[in-house]
Formats: structure tokens, C-alpha cells, sequence
């Protein structure tokens, strides 16, 4: 086998049998899945939490009742929410509106008839939201109980000991009040780290609030509805829509994928190259070089090496797509379907291929050229410092590379070789005019030639060094070797 | 008999600072060379520009017929003085890898790694990690891996040193066996007595010159032999014998001196003796001590072998408690 490929070989099956690769190849799948369903696992695992509602005072119960009205329709509406959700993975984002519109109109009941009929196996499987914070009736003591300091002493007492209301304790008393004319509430929790309890009587309280100063200025409740139910119908409407009017969710993809190819390029460049710097000072610190180059060229070893690396780097890439490819398909078909047709419009997957080769062929023979000079990290931290400020600079662009991709400076920082595969990868899927993307490619590739060739001396060099790194000796070696 | 390596003119710097002046020499097919010198003397440097890793500032190095050792790297089997293997490899494993590097096929690479680790007395540690071997154990395996492509030609920087006398004792029977076998092979020491026992031939460096090219023998000759008398004698008389060229060291306890005397280098001792119990001299012992190559080493250098292995282990002990 050819010696290049031998040496490739060998960094690859060194990594691969590494515990580290895989996982990073596995993390990112298992964090993004773990991040989709923490919330709804936290959620199902949260114990039950019952509170009671009383008046303080000799309140009729009217504002008890008003408040419990807020809560539910709060609930109704969390509810309708996890109903529209629930259609996305079979009915895409049109299933999703066409469910919401429902539930506008007509209430849970159309809202549920809506999903049966664009997504039949969501709503079979479809469960009400678990209130983990239920309402029970108030202990008769604390009703009985006189306003004020009676009825706090009354509640303390009941948060604080052990007394149950049907199997539970209570975790919380609402007393409620009116002050200054409007709904008040002196809330006694058992933990005074809990707050759920909180926002959902602040969230009613001023939903009564609201409704009762309409009241008194003499606005009609129908009308108040009406006015909150209202959902301004906009149209947003583009020649560049693939519709070539409205715009859609497919329509504004690119920009979500071209933040996340933006990162993803920015993590995966400079994860390569870093492997590949560690390996070298490995090599230099274990005097494993000397053996190999009285064995190999240098040119032959770094081609090698910086093969073996981009094939690691190609896997977990290729790792990650699939895995999220078979995710996706899974669960959002249609949202896989409209990235792939945006991944495959005009060749920006052979674009994106083309950023991620050039840039890791840039960084990665720059850090090894670092790494030869050095048997330890901290001995590269000298010549890393300025290299890593360089690599900053991308990020901090790249967000605005989203919202504005045809930004003069954006088109001048693509056109800065270091920066070019990372804010051209963000502006890609927005379509940059041609000239711009094969103009940047090619200064890329002419920079990366360069940088091979100086980088390739400098390597040669510090193999055979031992001089003491700083960034006098690492351009001399550049250019002297 | 062919000439395997011939260095001309050769001469290396390092900015301002000359690490090789003017080197020449040859090494024929089938000799062991010993190429000696003190610390900076230039040895690494040499050996570095023979393999081709290094370029030569000026002068010309032919080497199994190319005018680059990176042409013949194949041919050619190297251990370097900074010994080092992939810690999770296994013996086996790296001995292949480097062999595969060197054009041998894997699967033959990995026969000729058992059978080798097996004769080095290493078959046990065959599937330990490199990182669990000593460092000896270790020091084995890079000599194995630097010859299992079965090289004509042998190049060893130091290989000796950190090896304990029995693995010293397996090294130099492996180094004879390899020229046996008709490799070449070129070895840097400090110490002599390897080089005494090996060397067909030993090229001595200093400060970056070649001081001595030549055999052990020829080497030993550059050096004077010396008669130890010892007795009630009188100075005049013993430096007026013949063959006596001066003194090298004079002890006196009581009326007893103890004479290192020189000899000329065609001094006939028997003659020098005979003089001296036909002058009655009270001569009360005598020894004639031939030179060594550690003698010629100090001669030929101005530089103590023994100082810079001293200063190795002084290295060495910093490092340690650093």
C-alpha cells in the first residue's frame, strides 16, 4: 500500500479505537435527542402539586371563580398548542397551522377533529398535557378561618406540617384578596424555591384584571374576545419564494440551514485540525517522528496524517447527517424532505463539501505545522493565541450572514481566505450571486495551496527541530527550509 | 569489496554555528563501523544528512549507490538516538507498521516481528501495549522494527545507551549477526569497548572534524604504550633506558617509585628490560599496558568518553528530579 495511505490508515484506526471518537460522533445525535425530550421527561417526572383557592375575608367566591376561569382557559390553551405541535411530524408545518386554526375557531373539539383528519396516527396516540399542579378544595378550618393574620397563621400551618387533603399535602395556599380595587393573591408554598404556583396565579390574576377593567369601562366580554382571538392574517410574499409568491417555512430553511452549516463547518475544521496538532506533538513528544521520516518524506507523512484526519472528520460528519437524516425522516418527514431539497437546489451540498475540504485543508496543515515544533499544548499556546482570535472573528459574523447574506462587508469577508469557508457555508443556501461562490472558492483553494507549501516547510522543519517555538522561529522555518 | 556509504567534503551549519566541517570517509560493504565522538561533536547531524533529513550546507554523500538517502530509505535501517514507539501499539503492531513503511507486506512484517521478539527474548510481551514494556523491552522492539525489512545497510545512533550489560551483550551479538548476514552497519558509542569488540573500522569525530579514520588497531596505534616499573630506582637511570621517550606519571612511597613510562613507538620492550637487570637496577615489578581505544578516543579527541557519558547521567538525574 502506498506509504500516504499507510500513514492515513494508521491515524484513522488509532482514533477510531479511541473511547473520545466515538463520542463525539455519538454526542451530538444523544444531546440533541436528550435536548428534544429533557422538557417532557422533566415534565412526566415532576411529582403532583395540589394547592387550594381561598377568598380572604367575606368574599363571595367571585373572584375565586374568575381566577379558576383564567387558569382553565390558560390550560385550553396549552392544551390547543400540544394539539397543533402534535401534527407536525405527520402533517408538517400546514398540518401544524390548519390544527391551530381550528382550535381558534372552534375550541378543543375542532381542534382535535382538525387533527384526526390531517394526522390520523397523532391523534390516536394524542394525550391532554398532565396538569402536574392540581387545584383541591380547601380545608374547611382555613375557609372558616378570619381574614388576615388568622387566615395566614391558618395557611402556614398547613404547608408546613404534615396534615394531607385527600392522599397528598398541600403545596401551596392562594389567599386571595382585592387591593387598591384590583385582584391580589398571598401565596404560602411549602418550598420557597417553587415558584409554579406563582406564575400561574400572577398569569390569571391579570387576566381577571384585564377583563374586569374592561367590564367597568363598559367594554362587552364577547367583544374583548373577539379582539384577543384575533390572528392578524399577513401574507409574506417574495419572488425568491419557491411558490415564487408566498413565502414559506421551506422558503426561509436556508437561513436555518445556513446557520447550522456555518457552525457545524466552524466545529468540525477546527476539531480536525486540533486532532491533528495533538497527534503530532504526540509523535514529536514520544520521538516518533525521526523513525517515520527516515522512513517516509515529510510531504508523504503530512499528506498522510492530514488525510487520515479528514477521513475522521468526513465520518463523523457523515455520522451526524445520517443519524440525523434517520431522525428527522422519523419524526418531521416533511421538514427532512424540504432540507433535502434545499441541501440539493443548485449543488449546495457539493458547495458546502468543497468550504469544509478547503478550510480544514488550511487550519489542518497550519496546526500540524504547530504541532511539530511542540511536544506539549502548552508549548503551542505561543503561536494558538493569535490563530484562535483569527477564528473568532467568523463567528461573530456569521449571525449576520443569516439576516444579511448580500452585506458588503460579509461579501469582503468572504473573500478572506481563513474566514471564507465559514461565512460562505452561512451564506450559501441563501443562493450568493455565482460569481462570488466560485470567486471565493477559488481564492480559497489558491490560499490553501499556499498555505500546504509554507506549512509543509515549516512541518519539515519542526520534525527535525528542537528549537524553542515562538512565531520568529516558526516563519523562519517557513522560509528558510 | 563496494562501498556503501562515501561522505566528501561534507559540512553542516546551523546559522552562525558549524555543527560538520569538511567530514569525509567511506564504510565498505559488509563492515561495522563505529563512528565515535564526544557530545557535539556532530555525529546526529552526520547521520541525520546520510538518511537525507537533513540537507548538507555543502559537500556531496553517496549512499548504496544514490546521491540522497531519501532515494534508498528501503535499503536502509535506522534507530534513532531519541527512541520512541506508538504507546498503544502493540510490539507486534509497530514492528509491521514500520516494516510496512519500509515496503515489507503487513502479514510478513507481523511473522517477522514474532519470530524476531521471540529470539530477542521478548515472546511473553508480543501482546502487552508498547506503553507496559521497560525500557529496554522497548529499546529491543525499535531495533527489531528499525531491521525487520532486512536492510542492507544499518545505521545505529547510540544504541547502547539505557541498556543493561545483558541486553548491551544481546545487542552486539545481534550487530555481529546482521554482518553476518552481510548488512553494513554504522553505529555512534560512547563507549569503547563495544566499538573495541565490533568495529571493523571506527571513524572518530571532534568538534565537528574527523580526527581518525581507520581500524581499531590503527586507532590504538595513534596512542603510546607504556611500561609501569616499579622498585628502588633512580629517575636518570630508568629515562636513560632504551625505548623510554619520558614519563607520564612518577610516584615515590618511601625510597619506592612507581614509574609510568612511555615507549617509543618502536621501542622494543624486552630490549629496555633486558638493559635494566643488566644495570642492576632494583626493578621489582614491571607491566607493559598496550594502548586502548579509550586511550586513542582521549588522544585522538582531547575529549574524555567516559566525561560525556558521566554528563549523560548528570543530564539524566536533572531531568529526573526536574
Amino acid at each position: 500500500m502506498n506509504r500516504t495511505l499507510l500513514i492515513a490508515q494508521r491515524e484513522v484506526l488509532a482514533y477510531v479505537k479511541t473511547v473520545g471518537f466515538w463520542l463525539s460522533l455519538l454526542s451530538l445525535p444523544f444531546f440533541a435527542v436528550l435536548g428534544g425530550f429533557m422538557p417532557v421527561l422533566l415534565k412526566r417526572a415532576e411529582p403532583l402539586q395540589q394547592y387550594a383557592i381561598v377568598e380572604d375575608g367575606a368574599g363571595n367566591g367571585t373572584l375565586a371563580a374568575s381566577v379558576r376561569q383564567a387558569l382553565e382557559a390558560d390550560y385550553q390553551r396549552n392544551t390547543l398548542s400540544s394539539l397543533a405541535l402534535a401534527a407536525v411530524a405527520e402533517a408538517g408545518i400546514t398540518g401544524r397551522d390548519a390544527v391551530r386554526k381550528a382550535g381558534d375557531t372552534g375550541g378543543y373539539d375542532a381542534a382535535l377533529a382538525e387533527l384526526k383528519r390531517v394526522a390520523p396516527r397523532a391523534a390516536a396516540s394524542f394525550k391532554q398535557p398532565r396538569r402536574s399542579v392540581v387545584e383541591v378544595e380547601a380545608p374547611s378550618d382555613l375557609v372558616a378561618a378570619a381574614a388576615g393574620t388568622a387566615k395566614d397563621d391558618m395557611a402556614r400551618q398547613w404547608v408546613d406540617g404534615d396534615a394531607t387533603v385527600g392522599e397528598h399535602k398541600l403545596s401551596a395556599v392562594v389567599i386571595l384578596s382585592e387591593k387598591n380595587g384590583a385582584p391580589a393573591a398571598r401565596i404560602w408554598s411549602r418550598r420557597a424555591a417553587n415558584n409554579d404556583v406563582e406564575g400561574m396565579i400572577k398569569s390569571a390574576l391579570a387576566e381577571v384584571n384585564r377583563k374586569q377593567t374592561f367590564a367597568a369601562n363598559g367594554v362587552d366580554a364577547d367583544v374583548v374576545k373577539a379582539v384577543e382571538s384575533y390572528r392578524p392574517d399577513v401574507t409574506f410574499l417574495s419572488p425568491r419564494a419557491a411558490s415564487g409568491g408566498e413565502v414559506s417555512f421551506r422558503d426561509r430553511l436556508p437561513m436555518i440551514i445556513g446557520l447550522v452549516c456555518g457552525f457545524m463547518m466552524w466545529s468540525l475544521i477546527l476539531t480536525g485540525a486540533t486532532m491533528l496538532m495533538n497527534g503530532v506533538m504526540e509523535e514529536k513528544s514520544n520521538k516518533i517522528l525521526e523513525v517515520l521520516l527516515s522512513s517516509v518524506t515529510a510531504t508523504e507523512l503530512l499528506v498522510g496524517k492530514v488525510l487520515g484526519v479528514a477521513v475522521l472528520t468526513l465520518t463523523v460528519m457523515g455520522g451526524w447527517a445520517l443519524i440525523s437524516t434517520v431522525g428527522l425522516s422519523v419524526t418531521l418527514p416533511e421538514v427532512a424532505r424540504d432540507i433535502g431539497s434545499v441541501m440539493l437546489a443548485n449543488g449546495l451540498w457539493l458547495y458546502l463539501l468543497l468550504y469544509l475540504v478547503g478550510g480544514y485543508l488550511m487550519y489542518a496543515v497550519l496546526f500540524a505545522a504547530i504541532g511539530a515544533f511542540c511536544e506539549t499544548p502548552r508549548d503551542a499556546q505561543t503561536l494558538m493565541g493569535p490563530v484562535m482570535m483569527a477564528l473568532i472573528v467568523p463567528l461573530l459574523f456569521m449571525q449576520m450572514a443569516i439576516r444579511s447574506p448580500d452585506a458588503l462587508l460579509l461579501k469582503v469577508l468572504s473573500f478572506i481566505p481563513p474566514f471564507t469557508p465559514f461565512i460562505m457555508s452561512a451564506r450559501a443556501p441563501s443562493q450568493p450571486p455565482m460569481i462570488e461562490v466560485i470567486g471565493s472558492l477559488i481564492v480559497m483553494f489558491a490560499f490553501a495551496v499556499l498555505m500546504m507549501w509554507l506549512s509543509g516547510r515549516a512541518f519539515r522543519a519542526g520534525a527535525m527541530s528542537d528549537a524553542k517555538l515562538s512565531w520568529k522561529s516558526f516563519l523562519g522555518a517557513m522560509r528558510s527550509q | 569489496m563496494s562501498t556503501v556509504l562515501r561522505l566528501s567534503d561534507v559540512s553542516k551549519s546551523y546559522g552562525n554555528f558549524q555543527a560538520v566541517k569538511s567530514l569525509g570517509f567511506e564504510v565498505q560493504r559488509g563492515q561495522i563501523c563505529g563512528f565515535l565522538g564526544p557530545n557535539g561533536a556532530g555525529k546526529t547531524s552526520s547521520i541525520r544528512m546520510i538518511l537525507g533529513l537533513q540537507a548538507a550546507t555543502s559537500g556531496s554523500i553517496e549512499i548504496l549507490g544514490a546521491d540522497d538517502g531519501r532515494k534508498v530509505r528501503d535499503r536502509i535501517g535506522f534507530l534513532p538516538e531519541e527512541r520512541g514507539l506508538y504507546k498503544k501499539m502493540t510490539p507486534v503492531e509497530a514492528i509491521a507498521y514500520l516494516g510496512s513503511l519500509k515496503g515489507l507486506p503487513a502479514s510478513e512484517g507481523r511473522k517477522r516481528a514474532r519470530d524476531m521478539l521471540e529470539q530477542m527474548g521478548l515472546g511473553d510481551s508480543q501482546k502487552k501495549k508498547m506503553k507496559d514494556l521497560s525500557k529496554g523491552m522497548a529499546q529491543k522492539v525499535q531495533l527489531i522494527a528499525s531491521v525487520v525489512h532486512q536492510p542492507e545497510f544499518v545505521i545505529l545512533d547510540e544504541p547502547f545507551s539505557g541498556l543493561d550489560p545483558m541486553n548491551q551483550q544481546g545487542l552486539e551479538a545481534m550487530i555481529r549477526s546482521l554482518a553476518e548476514n552481510g548488512a553494513t552497519v554504522l553505529f555512534s558509542t560512547h563507549v569503547m569497548q563495544h566499538a573495541e569488540r565490533l568495529c571493523d573500522k571506527v571513524v572518530l569525530l571532534a568538534r565537528g572534524q574527523k580526527a581518525f579514520e581507520g581500524t581499531v588497531e590503527q586507532a590504538r596505534a595513534t596512542s603510546p604504550r607504556f611500561l609501569e616499573i616499579n622498585g628502588a630506582l633512580d629517575l636518570k637511570s630508568v629515562a636513560a633506558l632504551p625505548g623510554i621517550s619520558g614519563f607520564e606519571q612518577v610516584e615515590q612511597h618511601g625510597d619506592v617509585f612507581s614509574i609510568k613510562a612511555r615507549l617509543a613507538p618502536d621501542a622494543e620492550v624486552q630490549q629496555t628490560l633486558r638493559t635494566a637487570f643488566m644495570s642492576n637496577m632494583d626493578v621489582r615489578s614491571f607491566a607493559l599496558r598496550e594502548p586502548s581505544l579509550h586511550d586513542a578516543f582521549i588522544a585522538l579527541t582531547g575529549a574524555n568518553p567516559d566525561d560525556d557519558q558521566r554528563h549523560k547521567t548528570d543530564a539524566a538525574v536533572t531531568e529526573t528530579a526536574r
